[in-house]
């Protein structure tokens, strides 16, 4: 009893020692905030990883191939039996993505993905990625005339901007066709007005006019005022040109063509070998796009900072733009293909790893260009199988199931990883940082206890009296010892306790004290463009908590050992005349 | 260690504390008269501590400065023992020596016939807790409590966490009684600070009272008063010493003290003067 009256009166009559616990409290405080902010952003970003990654995937090299992949899932199936709750195929490989960016040619490294449109969705997290709230809805490969993100493309994506920049740039080439075929009619009209001038002329007669300060006949007022390019004449006669030229007319059919009667000339050899082309048949870019293409969001999104401090998105490509995908062919000589395509929407996870190279084609659509699809079956093979498992099913355990199902010296090109294989290092290296980060700012805290010692080593010199008399009085030397380890006990739970209050306080606020700073400072704490992340995220994890209060009280405890140890040992005659 | 069982300190005194939750420990006048009335079973003379022979020396390493050379003596039950001796001559060490605080170098103590200078540390914290009332000079209050508290420190001493709680109503009905009895009645939630000398070692005569000890060891109670709070102080306990019938032994320089008690022993130079 005297114990506990002892470590009371003692903690409220000695506040210097309440002092000597700011430390741990804010140790305690640093620890809580440290842990709950580093476990939500290990926490957002496991599962955008998981929802990304899927739990298990079957992969082969990218330019190698899984032949039969429904044998393969009817398999897996079996093997998994009810853990598994979807499989889908997929085909990956690494593709060059090259767009027009103001008339020149951008072009970048992207990871091309051929996904199936029915089973993908169901086994990661796709679709809440994707920006137009229609497809996140009922998703497809084709371009919405509406539903894009409003507030990041301002209207600018879509059918309708297809449709307006297509025209644009058809008035455009309409407008340079016109100035050609002004050219064109003057330049014919100058050949063909006067044929005998240009026959008769011979060199004597050259001569002549070169006497006379004339080399060349006067200009017809019509003629343009920039030089031809080359020599107009020449074209009627080539028949590759007028090829060219006679294709394009349906397809430019809505604008007048004036110039294109001079073209064909009466001697085309090839003119009856070329087949009849039904206007109606062709592609339209106004009412048709390309195969559908889904790009991940920082491969078209530059986040810029104004001067004035705003942040503005601007975008190399935009959904209804189209793109050019160069990749090659699997098998035994590959082959470079290019195929034309129309971004139809973007994808972002916020992990700007996947974001600035992930791109979507459909499945079937890769397969063929890849050359993928067995010419004899008609079946396509695939480069990866993703696999969901039900909730609560062990990963580890179904990934060492599927190991054993096609095991490595029968299938050693097959790799077998959970998520957590595929990501081990990112996540180990978050873990690192946290323990690391744990230990220092425990040992604060044990410094802290360094403080305590001394302070208490100083009380219990300054009470050397009161022990001798607590002693003459028949108290053993273990209850002598209890009030000061006691009384650690009591500061190290205060400083604790306040430390878990301050802490689970900030975690709290602590976007509100983060744009504090930021108004105090003028410096952004929390970096949306940095993070992808537009707050900071926390998890607070009781457990966590419970072992930082626990580490802490410890702390305080084993500090006041030494003072209490010499205050047990004290003899009660010497402590007595001690003055 | 003689005959006594070292793992049952109770021993010492086995009529009156054997059964610690018994009504008699409860009610302590009652269990004050019973000890009493049990005094001239245990003991055919009246001595209730007897020393012989004592030596003790302090000082470190090779120096060593002789206290005690050889003391023996006898203090009564129910007596008022007055040592007297000039400052050096080893009262006080002898009065630390009776109440176990320190070891003697040889010689032997008993108390009741039983040798308590060689008990365990356990043994010795009991007796100064229970058999032994203990008054210094410095009064020696413990600053952060109040009166009452300070009086009730050996109970709390003594009882574990519980029991103190369930016994408190009566510790403390006695503790008002012994600070009423000592003319503190009025000043029960005064910390030692707000007290003058007198009233802090009428506090301490309090404290030493709490347990119902059998004896009563003073060393200087009035040494560090003047003469005016000294004599009130001397009042209360000769009038305690009535009331209770307490065996008193008091250390003291003052011959005028010395005078009031029924014995004295003279203290020169370490021993027991003739």
């Amino acid at each position: 009893m005297y114990k506990l009256l002892l470590s009371w009166r003692y903690l409220k009559t000695r506040f210097i020692a309440l002092a000597s616990i700011v430390s741990v409290t804010l140790g305690v405080a640093t620890l809580i905030v440290v842990n709950s902010v580093m476990a939500g952003f290990v926490d957002q970003m496991k599962n955008r990883l998981h929802g990304i990654l899927s739990d298990v995937e079957i992969s082969t090299q990218m330019f190698s191939e899984i032949p039969h992949p429904e044998r393969h899932v009817e398999i897996i199936k079996q093997t998994l039996g009810d853990q598994i709750q979807e499989a889908t195929c997929v085909v990956r490989t690494p593709a060059l993505l090259s767009f027009d960016v103001r008339g020149r040619q951008w072009t970048q490294q992207i990871m091309l993905l051929g996904i199936d449109d029915e089973t993908f969705g169901k086994v990661t997290d796709f679709e809440p990625y994707l920006t137009n709230e229609i497809k996140r809805k009922s998703f497809s490969f084709d371009l919405e005339e509406d539903g894009y993100d409003q507030e990041k493309f301002k209207g600018d994506a879509g059918w309708k901007y297809r449709r307006t920049r297509i025209e644009i740039q058809r008035r455009i080439e309409a407008n340079s066709r016109e100035y050609d075929s002004l050219y064109e009619n003057a330049a014919n009209a100058f050949y063909n007005s006067e044929p005998s001038h240009v026959e008769t002329a011979s060199y004597e007669n050259a001569s002549v006019q070169e006497e006379q300060g004339s080399r060349f006949a006067p200009l017809p007022a019509t003629l343009p005022d920039i030089p031809p390019a080359g020599n107009p004449a020449e074209e009627d006669i080539n028949p590759q040109t007028s090829a060219t030229a006679n294709v394009d007319v349906p397809q430019e059919n809505q604008l007048p063509e004036p110039g294109t009667v001079h073209r064909i000339s009466p001697f085309d050899p090839h003119a009856k070998f070329r087949p009849e082309i039904n206007p109606e048949d062709l592609f339209d870019p106004m009412k048709d796009h390309r195969t559908g293409i889904i790009l991940g969001l920082a491969i078209s999104e530059r986040k810029v900072e104004l001067p004035s401090g705003e942040l503005q998105d601007a975008y190399l490509i935009r959904p209804g733009d189209d793109a050019n995908i160069m990749l090659t062919t699997i098998g035994e000589s590959p082959k470079p293909v290019i195929e034309n395509c129309t971004v139809v929407d973007f994808y972002s996870s916020n992990m700007h790893e996947y974001d600035s190279s992930f791109a979507f084609l459909p499945l079937s659509e890769l397969q063929q260009l890849r050359g993928m699809i067995d010419p004899m079956t008609g079946q396509g093979s695939v480069s990866t199988i993703q696999i969901k498992l039900k909730e609560g099913a062990d990963l580890d355990a179904v990934r060492d199931q599927l190991i054993a199902q096609f095991p490595p010296n029968y299938f050693p090109d097959y790799d077998i990883r959970t998520w957590q294989d595929t990501q081990r290092p990112l996540l180990s290296a978050v873990k690192m940082e946290l323990t690391i980060l744990n230990i220092l700012l425990f040992l604060i805290i044990a410094v802290a206890g360094f403080g305590i010692l001394a302070t208490f080593y100083m009380i219990v010199v300054e009470k050397t009296k009161d022990i001798g008399i607590l002693k003459a009085l028949g108290a053993p030397s273990r209850g002598v010892m209890s009030i000061f380890l006691g009384y650690g006990m009591s500061l190290g739970t205060v400083g604790t306790g306040v430390g878990i209050v301050i802490g689970l306080l900030f975690v709290q606020y602590i976007n509100e004290i983060a744009d504090t700073v930021a108004v105090l400072t003028g410096q952004e704490v929390f970096d949306p463009t940095i993070y992808y992340f537009s707050e900071i995220p926390t998890v607070i994890n009781p457990i966590t908590i419970f072992w930082v209060a626990i580490g802490a009280i410890a702390i305080a405890v084993l500090a006041s050992v030494l003072p209490a140890l010499r205050a047990a040992r004290l003899h009660p005659v010497e402590a007595l005349r001690y003055e | 260690m003689s005959d006594v069982a070292p793992s049952n300190p109770l021993r010492i005194d086995p009529e009156s504390k054997a059964d610690p939750m018994s009504t008699a420990e409860l009610n302590p006048s009652k269990r004050l008269s019973k000890n009493i009335k049990s005094a001239p079973l245990r003991i055919a003379d009246t001595s209730v501590m007897s020393v012989s022979g004592l030596f003790k020396s302090y000082g470190k390493g090779t120096v060593q400065v002789p206290v005690l050379k050889g003391v023996d003596l006898e203090i009564e039950e129910g007596g008022f023992t007055a040592i007297i001796g000039q400052s050096g001559s080893g009262k006080s060490t002898l009065l630390h020596l009776l109440g176990t605080l320190d070891a003697p170098d040889s010689g032997e103590i008993y108390f009741r016939d039983q040798r308590i200078d060689n008990l365990s540390p356990r043994q010795q914290e009991h007796l100064r807790n229970r058999e032994f009332g203990l008054i210094f000079q410095f009064y020696h209050l413990l600053p952060e409590l109040t009166t009452l508290e300070n009086v009730l420190i050996p109970r709390m001493v003594q009882d574990g966490f519980f029991r103190y709680l369930k016994n408190k109503r009566a510790y403390r009905k006695r503790a008002i009684e012994l600070l009423e009895m000592v003319g503190l009645g009025h000043r029960l939630t005064h910390k030692p600070s707000q007290l003058s000398g007198g009233e802090m070692q009428r506090t301490a005569i309090a404290r030493s009272l709490i347990s119902d000890p059998s004896i009563l060891l003073a060393d200087e109670p009035t040494g560090n008063l003047d003469s005016e709070n000294g004599a009130e102080v001397m009042e209360t306990l000769t009038a305690l010493r009535k009331h209770e019938n307490l065996t008193v032994v008091m250390v003291t320089h003052d011959d005028q003290l010395a005078a009031q008690a029924d014995r004295v022993i003279h203290l020169v130079n370490g021993v027991v003067a003739a």
